[in-house]
């Protein structure tokens, strides 16, 4: 039993979500299953053969994958007919452009099959790797996770799942995350105020690119315009933290996150004028605006942002040489592939960042300041440069994000989302790449598909089941507005923060150097308690 | 050559302020030619100031007693505040006190409301620092932040779903995230001229009297029990050395634990005075009034009680101000850029001794 109890725990959490989506997600799901399964076993395996690890991850992969499907199960036969759902309520093939009803029991069957199977299939394949030397298995990795994330959006659009939108948000946010990731993960600083550098790259990207001020720049230039405006402000909102350290500068940044979307809220009538050539000295009316010196919009005030009512409509990026309209607000596939790559050249400049010396140096910096310093690490340089790049990431963030809502609004950036990207991180496991991508696929996938689902659900089953048999109008009215999921989804991230602080300071997905520093501490209390106590 | 040097970078960041400042409500001129055209306006604005401020204090308190003595941001008592004036509300509510009912029984109502605020805002404060911030006490500087922004979220959540309660209180109104009117119990008299007779420009109304002299009295208070008394002196030794206490023979944990009461309490206190005082309460409003009393934390010294007041009453001017002569819509801006002032030029504040940063 013991041998299993890991592919167990991986099914009952696919399980769960199986549970809320059934049908055509037990593919999907079972595939990552049986991918995580395959790794886990592979890796733990005792066995050196490449087909003795295949064989060998069937059996846990088939009971990890069985489970899921008890989700899936229990979502055709018990939670439809509770929330009263239509039997082919979500569940139509889009084959072309025509869609195919289909019975939900039928796309049950098809579901539990073919999860199942593909489940069991992955894992053999994911452990077969394992075993083989290393330079083929990462070329078959890489290999095989560029084929899922290529197929999951056409399998999302030809099932009908309708994920893609929320896809391409928590790929947004991974996007911010792995920026964030270097200010906090490597370099050590704590910045709660990183939704401003956001603001600035999506702010840029609208005013460069929208009637606003009536200037319409090409995406492809202005993201990269985006990142350097969002560079700069990196620098500038990073040079008078310098003196700071800990808590103060986690404060001074959290400032500067507040100041930024009230600038952008209230950027409505912009006037310069130099101050002197106004004052009005002697013999004349002080309320008329004696203009001598105008520097910028002198015909009138200007409005630079839009205030409540945010940039709108925003420039959609071109195909160059073409007249296509291929990014459109109807199709999600260009973005999916647009901010896919966007994040995979984010990966790659990253990683070359890390291993490169001001990697080394921000990880220095981050250890120990003093030490770092005396070694001839400029810690100006190195924490500036921390700021920058971090922002940078997050300025193609917002440029993407400006120019795929089309519309941006002040209230998008406030300090909630700085802490969802730091949630993220720190769920993950700072420092580490992969574990803020799954940090970020589970602090997301959380807030934009299973919450509205369950809340969905819930509200279709206090409707259809609950609601008619309650007859106390006080817990009626209870029942109908306040249990909503929805309305819990800052708790669940200040949960996360709390339970990960108190038990798993590290993260999910620790890098080595990180946990050792931060179990540092508990041993020296621990050796100083025992001294005392001898 | 050295004057010049001293003062030029002073001079431009004066001259970029009046260049830059009319962007943002401060233009200079036009505010020195409004005050020069009614000077009452700008005492009016005092008076008022003085009473927000007082309330800011109250809840900056609270931030440096935390902060004093274990060096903690906590970042979840601007929500606790809220908390307290959710309960009031509550409280208030369940009374069936209103506007029209008789002095008494709206004194009565009151300050059952507050025993309430009070008592539930410390024990939530204590169970706090129980579950999310002991356990952090010897672990990395940043992890006791992190947490205290986890609760944060949580109770301002909290604060959400209590105002969605229609069903069991009807006071909070339909909808749980919009503002809810609290029941104005004090009434507007204006002192000057009811009490005394005299016609003056300006007005000191019965509330802002209240909020005053009951912010007055929990400072006085606050400061004797500091000063006087034996959990007091603990306290104190507590914040000066935790260790060197805990060989005196202090019960650090119990101090501690008093420290997160006192706050809360003092939190509770405040949320009913905001209450009273600004007649709408809103489950963000711990946030922002949270900033802003950290603000006057900071700006006063923290962990320096004394500051902690000066500094709350200072923002309360400057809020004022900014609301009368800049643009409302721009206060909570030049607040921030205050706090990130002194926290870059001058980390003590302005009644703070040199403690030395602790990374």
């Amino acid at each position: 039993m013991e041998k299993y109890r890991t592919a167990i725990t991986i099914g009952l959490v696919g399980a769960a979500i199986t549970l809320l989506f059934g049908g055509w997600s037990m593919i999907l799901v079972g595939t990552v299953v049986g991918a995580i399964t395959g790794l886990n076993y592979g890796q733990h395996s005792a066995k050196r053969g490449a087909l003795d690890k295949a064989r060998e991850v069937l059996l846990p992969a088939l009971i990890g994958n069985i489970i899921m499907g008890l989700g899936g199960t229990l979502y055709t036969f018990v939670v439809v007919p509770l929330t009263g759902k239509s039997l082919n309520y979500d569940q139509p093939l889009k084959l072309g452009t025509g869609r195919v009803p289909l019975d939900s029991i039928a796309v049950f069957i098809i579901g539990l099959a073919a999860g199942i199977a593909i489940g069991v299939a992955v894992a053999a394949l994911i452990a077969y790797l394992q075993g083989l030397p290393e330079n083929v298995r990462r070329v078959a990795f890489i290999a095989s996770l560029i084929v899922f994330l290529f197929g999951l959006p056409f399998f999302d659009q030809v099932t009908g799942l309708d994920w893609i939108a929320a896809i391409i948000t928590i790929q947004i946010f991974i996007l911010l995350a792995l920026g964030l990731n270097i200010v906090v993960g490597y370099a050590g600083l704590l910045d709660l105020g990183y939704a401003a550098f956001f603001a600035i790259g999506a702010y840029t990207t609208g005013l460069l690119s929208s009637p606003q001020i009536d200037i319409y720049w090409n995406f492809w230039l202005v993201i990269w315009v985006a990142a350097a405006m969002a560079a700069f402000a990196g620098l500038v909102l990073g040079a008078p933290t310098l003196p700071l350290r800990g808590d103060y500068l986690a404060i001074v940044t959290l400032g500067f996150g507040e100041i930024i979307p009230v600038v952008f809220r209230n950027l409505i009538s912009v006037k310069l004028v130099e101050p002197f050539t106004r004052i009005c000295f002697v013999g004349c009316d002080p309320k008329v605006d004696v203009v001598r010196w105008c520097i910028y919009a002198c015909q009138g005030a200007l409005d630079l942002t839009a205030g409540e009512k945010g940039i709108n409509p925003i420039g959609r990026p071109m195909i160059p040489f073409t007249d296509e309209l291929l990014f459109s607000s109807r199709s999600y596939l260009p973005w999916y592939f647009l901010v896919f790559g966007l994040i995979v050249l984010s990966i790659f400049f990253i990683r070359r960042l890390r291993n490169s010396r001001i990697g080394r140096a921000w990880m220095a910096i981050r250890e120990d300041e003093l030490a770092a310093s005396q070694m001839g690490i400029d810690p100006v340089k190195t924490k500036l440069l921390a700021f920058s790049m971090g922002a940078t990431f997050s300025g193609f963030a917002g440029a993407f994000y400006g120019s795929y809502i089309s519309a941006i609004f002040p209230s998008v950036f406030d300090f909630s989302v700085s802490v969802i990207i730091l949630c993220m991180v720190i769920l993950g496991g700072l420092g580490n790449m992969v574990g803020v991508i799954i940090g970020g696929i589970l602090i997301m996938g959380t807030d934009r598909l299973f919450l509205p689902q369950i809340a969905t659900l819930l509200k279709d089953f206090m409707r259809h089941s609950v609601l008619g048999n309650v007859s106390n109008p006080v817990l009626k009215d209870f029942l109908e507005i306040s249990v909503d999921p929805n309305q819990m989804r800052l708790a669940i991230f200040g949960l996360v923060l709390v339970i990960m602080m108190v038990v798993r300071p590290e993260g999910l997905v620790p890098s080595e150097e990180r946990r050792a520093e931060l179990h540092e501490g508990e041993e020296e209390h621990g050796d100083a308690a025992t001294e005392a106590a001898a | 050559m050295q004057l010049v040097r001293r003062f030029l970078p002073l001079v431009i960041g004066i001259y970029l302020l009046l260049f830059f400042g009319p962007l943002a409500g401060f233009d200079f001129f036009r505010i020195v030619g409004e005050i020069y055209n009614k000077p009452s306006l700008l005492l009016q604005q005092l008076i008022n100031g003085l009473a927000n401020g007082s309330i800011v204090a109250i809840v900056a308190l609270g931030y440096t007693l935390v902060y004093g003595i274990i060096e903690l941001v906590n970042f979840a008592h601007g929500d606790v505040f809220m908390l307290g004036a959710f309960m009031a509300l509550t409280v208030i509510g369940a009374t069936g006190v209103t506007e029209t009912s008789t002095a008494s029984e709206k004194l009565t109502a009151a300050l059952l409301a507050g025993a309430a605020a009070i008592i539930f805002c410390g024990v939530i404060n204590v169970i706090i620092e129980r579950f999310a911030y002991r356990r952090l006490r010897n672990a990395p500087r940043l992890a006791p932040l992190i947490s205290a922004i986890g609760v944060s979220f949580i109770v301002q959540n909290i604060g959400l779903f209590w105002g969605g309660l229609r069903s069991f209180f009807p006071i909070m109104g339909v909808n749980s995230a919009a503002p809810k009117a609290f029941p104005d119990l004090i009434g507007r008299v204006d002192v000057f001229k009811d009490w005394f007779g005299l016609d003056l420009p300006i007005t000191l109304s019965t509330k802002e009297l209240m909020v005053i002299v009951v912010a007055a009295a929990l400072m006085v208070g606050l400061r004797l029990l500091v000063q006087y008394t034996k959990i007091g002196k603990a306290m104190r030794a507590t914040a000066e050395n935790r260790d060197a206490a805990k060989i005196m023979g202090i019960d650090i944990d119990r101090v501690i634990s008093f420290t997160f009461l006192l706050g809360g309490a003092l939190a509770g206190a405040a949320g009913l005075m905001f209450g009273l005082y600004n007649n709408t309460v809103v489950f963000t409003m711990g946030f922002t009034g949270g900033l802003r009393a950290f603000t006057s934390a900071v700006l006063g010294g923290i962990g320096n009680i004394t500051g902690a007041m000066f500094g709350g009453i200072l923002i309360g001017l400057l809020a004022a101000f900014s609301d009368q002569y800049f643009s409302s819509r721009w206060t909570n801006a030049w607040v921030f850029a205050i706090l990130v002032t002194v926290m870059v030029f001058r980390p003590t504040g302005l009644m703070g001794e040199n403690v030395g940063q602790k990374a």
